[in-house]
């Protein structure tokens, strides 16, 4: 069974550092669909997604609530996306996106706070949420990985709808933001 | 069904979860129910949302360009100490290849970041383990020509096998093989056989390595590997890393990573065209439990990102070796590679020549079949293969000479048109012979 974030956390802080590598592969396809939201360019948003990843490892020691990995990962890549529609020289550098990603993407560009709800949600059901929809998992595959009855997944996964949407309805009426009270 | 448990039913009827009776249930009460239809659309809209994104990123993959990034923003160069120039310096003076691996340790704990201490610990302990070598085995994967060097490399061909058996005792023997060429040490004598052109090559002496596989010996030496691979990660400020991978059956390896730096500028024509000219990141993986090493992996740092041009999966330590294995089996009809060019009555004419003169002459003479003339320019006779393919050539240009660092000769461009129609652009490499002054073939022709 996977660790969970906060495990990863504290094995990359503690040299593990390879281990980062998994929580890249868990949370790049949903902060690229958060960044797609804010930038237009494919290579604006790859770019700006390794950057948040890269300044994220490089600042873990600081991240005091390691359980808030990726709440935090998008804060860092909200400011980075902000930095990159300031600056007129983007770097370009390592770039592999095609723009048929992005045009993917762009279709649901207005939506970008559900990524930012994902992230308040307690690891249990986003790790639901992103294991069905970010990795295409059947409830039975993921009841599967997660060594789970498939019951218990479908109530997660249900409750994690419910969550979802008060997220989302509390967001309505507010800007959107995500915890900016950790910087890197 | 009531609205509590449809509602409690909502997601997994979206999802299709439910049986078919639970199902129907559920659509009977939706029917009926505008709440429930209300909250159903916002949950189906929802899944939308969420099934909309998943697709759309479904092609991204940031792990490796993210990981790259992460290792080199990890070991930028720190500032020089004090300490650290001193001991660089006395590296330079004080210590010589000989020096123990103990001092190696000692030296790198001082001067590099914690992490490199214990890339520099691990591939010690993996030396240790392998000390008393007799015998070992590599067999891997290279990103080659069949018939090319045994150090050519080129990103964008296949992967061809490459195999090294090499005996230390009692008496070091070797051999190595890829599809298109062979080299055997035998204890007495080295010898190579290039099998497309059913050439070989002798050097009458046992050695300890031969015909650019120096590179494959380094890494079956791994004692000397270690020690040459830390005195330049020292020297050169080449990068250590060390991390920690799971395989699928639990064993746990330690992953050493060095980031290797060939020297030469980027527009060097031979840049990233043979191991000793790349810049490439080693990749060696150390059973946790043996200490031995279990594989290697060599990516090329290319414009287009990093690629893996060899990959060593398996690595038999202290296996007996058939004898026959080093000894080579070369053809009846196999021509030789002359070790020595011979005078000519009209050698001044030959050794006048500008490169470019001497190409011109070389493939003119090829051309017109006047083999004797065109092995003026060689080492070795013209095969009946190559004189099939290369007589009736037409010269259409020769460029101008150009060099490279690492070279000990010249290349000349060339454009050549052959008698079945066929153009070929490249580069013929010539090599002046010491004793004639004239210049000689040396590949990147036939």
């Amino acid at each position: 069974m996977d660790l969970t974030d906060k495990e990863y956390v504290e094995r990359c802080r503690d040299g593990h550092q390879e281990d980062f590598r998994v929580l890249v592969d868990r949370y790049q396809k949903p902060l690229f669909a958060y960044l797609a939201g804010r930038l237009r360019d494919g290579r604006q948003v790859e770019e700006a997604a390794q950057e948040s990843f890269v300044r994220a490892f490089l600042s873990l020691k600081k991240l005091r609530k390691p359980e808030s990995f990726y709440s935090w990962l998008l804060g860092i890549a909200g400011r980075v996306a902000k930095e990159q529609l300031r600056s007129l020289k983007h770097r370009q550098q390592d770039c592999e996106v095609t723009e048929s990603i992005m045009a993917n993407v762009a279709d649901s560009r207005e939506d970008y706070p559900l990524e930012e709800a994902i992230a308040a949600l307690s690891e249990t059901y986003r790790q639901v949420i992103l294991l069905r929809y970010y990795e295409g998992l059947s409830c039975q595959e993921i009841a599967t990985r997660l060594d789970l009855p498939l019951g218990t997944v479908t109530k997660t996964l249900s409750r994690a709808y419910t969550l979802l949407r008060q997220e989302l309805a509390a967001r309505e009426s507010a800007e959107p933001t995500v915890n900016q009270t950790e910087l890197p | 069904m009531n609205c509590a448990e449809c509602r409690e039913n909502l997601v997994a009827c979206v999802e299709g979860l439910l049986d078919r009776e639970e199902s129907l249930q559920c659509q009977a009460h939706l029917e009926t129910c505008a709440a429930c239809r209300t909250e159903h659309a916002a949950i189906t809209r929802l899944q939308r949302q969420l099934v909309a994104r998943g697709q759309a990123t479904a092609e991204v993959s940031l792990v490796e360009p993210v990981m790259r990034r992460v290792h080199r923003e990890q070991f930028k160069p720190e500032r020089e100490t004090i300490m650290s120039t001193i001991l660089k310096h006395r590296w330079g003076f004080g210590l010589g290849a000989t020096a123990s691996a103990a001092a190696i340790i000692l030296i790198a704990l001082l001067s590099t970041p914690k992490i490199q201490a214990a890339a520099v610990e691990v591939m010690t302990k993996g030396a240790q383990a392998v000390a008393k070598l007799t015998t070992i085995h590599l067999r891997g994967q290279l990103r080659t020509e069949p018939q090319d060097n045994f150090s050519y490399i080129n990103p964008d061909s296949g992967f061809y096998t490459i195999e090294l058996w090499k005996q230390f005792e009692p008496e070091l023997k070797w051999r190595i093989e890829k599809p298109g060429r062979v080299a055997a040490m035998d204890g007495q004598s080295t010898v190579m056989l290039i099998k497309t052109a059913n050439l070989a090559v002798k050097v009458p002496k046992p050695t300890k390595s031969a015909f650019d596989t120096d590179w494959l010996h380094k890494i079956a030496n791994l004692s000397n590997t270690i020690t040459n691979e830390l005195k330049n990660a020292i020297a050169k400020g080449w990068k250590l890393n060390l991390a920690e991978e799971r395989a699928a059956d639990g064993r746990t390896k330690k992953v050493v990573t060095i980031e290797a730096k060939s020297g030469l500028p980027d527009n060097d024509y031979l840049k990233n065209s043979f191991f000793d000219n790349a810049d490439t990141r080693r990749v060696y993986a150390f059973n946790d439990q043996t200490e031995l090493l279990e594989s290697v992996k060599i990516y090329i740092h290319a414009a287009s990102g990093d690629k893996l041009i060899f990959e060593l999966d398996q690595i038999d330590y202290n296996q007996p070796i058939d004898p026959a294995v080093f000894q080579l089996k070369l053809p009846a009809n196999v021509s030789w590679f002359q070790n020595e060019m011979q005078m000519l009555p009209d050698n001044e004419k030959y050794a006048s020549m500008t490169a470019e003169q001497a190409t011109r002459a070389y493939f003119e003479a090829l051309g017109r079949q006047d083999w004797t003339e065109a092995e003026k320019f060689r080492r070795s006779m013209v095969d009946d293969q190559t004189k099939q393919i290369v007589g009736g050539l037409e010269v259409v240009s020769i460029g101008t000479a150009f060099t490279s660092k690492n070279y000990p000769g010249q290349f000349v461009p060339y454009e050549i048109k052959l008698k079945n129609g066929d153009v070929i652009k490249h580069n013929l490499a010539l090599k002046k012979d010491g004793k004639t002054g004239r210049w000689w073939d040396d590949g990147g022709g036939f």
